[in-house]
């Protein structure tokens, strides 16, 4: 099954390569001509100068001449996975393409290859032609294990391995290397292929009881952690109550009895929910207006 | 030019009954420099010097709530009103009507223009004297004093104060000096000002609804949501200032709270100058925060909803009369369509059109 996929991989890749470059380089022995970019007289010495015999500003004693690029001295049926083993920024006097990129300014041509930044700063796979991706793949093959024989059908996997876990990498360029998506995994299994019901109920029960037991550090869960809010003990519950108290709703008296009955009322209990509404459902025109009148009620207006 | 239905206005009108819903009333010339020395909003202010007059419409939310004020038991707890609503439907405006109702009724008015202005562009922030580790801010403290002297000029010598107040081993303010006599004293000297707007708004707090002289306070606070919350200031050491590290607004807050009677808290929410709050928020919990929601609560929210059709001829007429709409095609109904069409009867999208037109 692998294998299947890298093949698949690899011919894809070919193809992305082809209609990049334009050139058939999956066949290096076929003696396609090009034109080479390189052209013109760059050998004179001058350089556009006048010679100042080694005086005045940009003059640098002893400078060594920028010899030949090396496309110049390429076979066409080199090795090309020596001349790019791993990723390396393009080097245009190392690639033997006639390659062009950039805006045409005045109607003109993509710019050359020779100086050109834009194909410098793009990424590029010509370190991952097909004939390197097979010689990695040679050299991984005894790290290796054989595909079972016998799973040869993806029924046959299902059967045997029913239960499937899925886990996802990202990969992106941003200031953090974390992703919150890739904490996400999905176990997939199916549910007409439990062959062991009775240790799947066995499995369940043992869940259901271990979720009831409590742990010591449960107990420092904190108002910001609770799912969802709960009037009592609330910042909310303590002023209605230090309010009506005060309003001395329930006539003189104070202590435990007092704040039963306030919490007893119809009207409190409204404005109870109305909050929790507010909070667990967030804001909208409706809940408001509930408050609104749970407010009005409560307070006696 | 319609005659259909003609809205009244005049002076006669005290704007605080039902039946004038949707009519403008105007505010005597007298009353601006007193009452609103800095509350209004300043197109608003624009408005009033161009029109040499100004009119307030008479609106849903401000009615209610005048009507809440006028059958509240001040012998309970105060009870707290939020007015919330999009962006430019009349808040700040229905805050200011019912800020000038209570003044002509006599109340003490604590009128509190902006409290977002109070965490964002300090220039100078110092350390508090009185706590070590709160800031004072002295600007915006000396001018709020300045303000609230103008408006409560009357008040000022009928009140007296009942604890003293030590501010440096040379001054002390003495028990039973009148109130006007430390608001002076922290106009003049700038750097205690903000621990007198503290002693100001405690005195208050104590002596509202007291049986001996007592008046009645209403705290108007515009863009409340700004007491709670995050701050752009900045201490030395470059961490953020927390908005209880104010004294103002440590005072404030205090203000709000339902512990004190004989009077109301009317707030309104602002989304324009909130910092840290996306331009779509307009409910109350999403502009106040949890812990703004639960230092407010009970309170009661106050809806202001975009002008309602009648409320929009209104303004449309009323516009028409000042001349205030030159364009041909505005004053025909297509044109009016057209105005409902683009401002949607938003007041202030309303507002902003008609001044091009």
């Amino acid at each position: 099954m692998a294998a299947h996929t890298l093949k698949k991989s690899i011919w894809s890749l070919g193809r992305i390569h082809c209609h990049i470059y334009g050139v058939n380089v999956r066949n290096p022995l076929n003696r396609a001509t090009y034109a080479t970019a390189l052209s013109t007289n760059h050998s004179s010495q001058n350089k556009g100068f006048p010679d100042r015999g080694n005086k005045g500003p940009f003059n640098r004693r002893s400078r060594r001449e920028a010899g030949d690029p090396r496309t110049d001295r390429m076979p066409v049926d080199q090795d090309w996975t020596t001349v790019y083993p791993t990723a390396t920024p393009f080097r245009q006097g190392s690639v033997p393409l006639p390659v062009r990129m950039g805006f045409p300014v005045k109607k003109g041509v993509p710019p050359e290859k020779k100086g050109n930044l834009e194909l410098i700063k793009i990424p590029n796979f010509l370190h991952l032609t097909p004939l390197a991706i097979k010689k990695h793949c040679e050299a991984l093959k005894p790290f290796c294990t054989e595909w079972p024989s016998a799973l040869d059908t993806g029924a046959k996997c299902d059967e045997h391995f029913p239960v499937k876990v899925e886990c996802k990498d990202y990969v992106s360029a941003g200031t953090s290397l974390r992703n919150p998506s890739a904490r996400i995994v999905h176990l997939r299994v199916s549910l007409s292929a439990c062959v062991n019901y009775d240790y799947a109920m066995y499995l369940l029960t043992v869940l259901y009881h271990e979720s009831w037991k409590m742990e010591a550090w449960e107990s420092e869960k904190t108002v910001a952690d609770m799912e969802e809010y709960s009037w009592e003990d609330s910042p909310s519950q303590k002023n209605i109550m230090s309010t009506l108290v005060r309003m001395q709703v329930a006539g003189e008296g104070e202590g435990e009895a007092v704040r039963e009955e306030l919490l007893g009322r119809p009207e409190v209990q409204e404005y109870r929910d109305s909050v929790t509404r507010l909070k667990n459902e967030g804001e909208s025109e409706s809940s408001m207006h509930q408050y609104r009148d749970a407010v009005k009620k409560v307070l006696n207006l | 030019i319609l005659k259909g239905q003609r809205y009244i206005y005049s002076t006669r009108l005290s704007g605080d009954s039902e039946q004038h819903q949707g009519q403008y009333y105007t505010v005597p010339p007298s009353h601006f420099h007193t009452v609103f020395p800095h509350g209004l909003p300043p197109r608003y202010q624009q408005q009033v010097k161009t029109f040499n007059e100004g009119c307030v419409m008479v609106r849903q939310p401000a009615l209610e709530l005048i009507s809440h004020l006028k059958r509240a038991d001040y012998s309970k707890p105060t009870l707290r009103y939020l007015l919330y609503g999009v962006k430019g439907s009349g808040k700040t405006m229905s805050l200011c009507h019912t800020v000038h109702y209570c003044s002509t009724q006599g109340w003490l008015v604590l009128h509190i223009p902006d409290a977002h202005l109070w965490v964002k562009n300090c220039k100078e922030l110092l350390p508090s004297s009185y706590h070590a580790s709160r800031f004072d801010q002295p600007i915006q403290a000396s001018n709020w004093l300045r303000n609230f002297r103008t408006t409560n000029e009357n008040f000022l010598s009928k009140i007296k104060l009942r604890q003293r107040y030590v501010w440096t081993k040379r001054e002390s303010t003495e028990e039973g000096q009148p109130l006007g006599e430390l608001v002076d004293m922290g106009v003049s000297r700038v750097k205690s000002s903000s621990d007198v707007v503290g002693a100001v708004l405690k005195e208050l707090r104590l002596q509202a609804g007291g049986t001996e002289g007592g008046f009645r306070l209403a705290v108007a606070v515009d863009g409340v949501n700004g007491l709670w919350g995050r701050t752009t200031l900045k201490k030395e050491d470059k961490s953020p200032v927390a908005p209880e590290e104010l004294t103002l607004v440590h005072n404030l807050r205090k203000m709000i709270n339902n512990d004190w009677c004989g009077g109301a808290v009317i707030a309104t929410l602002s989304q324009t100058g909130s910092l840290y709050a996306p331009s779509s928020a307009y409910l109350p919990q999403e502009l106040l925060g949890e812990e703004g929601f639960d230092s407010m609560d009970p309170f009661i929210p106050v809806p202001v909803s975009l002008y309602s059709e009648k409320e929009f001829e209104s303004c449309y007429l009323y516009y028409l009369d000042r001349h205030w709409l030159q364009h041909p095609h505005s004053q025909t109904e297509e044109g009016k369509k057209e105005l409902i069409f683009l401002s949607n009867r938003n007041p202030s999208v309303l507002e902003r059109l008609c001044a091009f037109l």
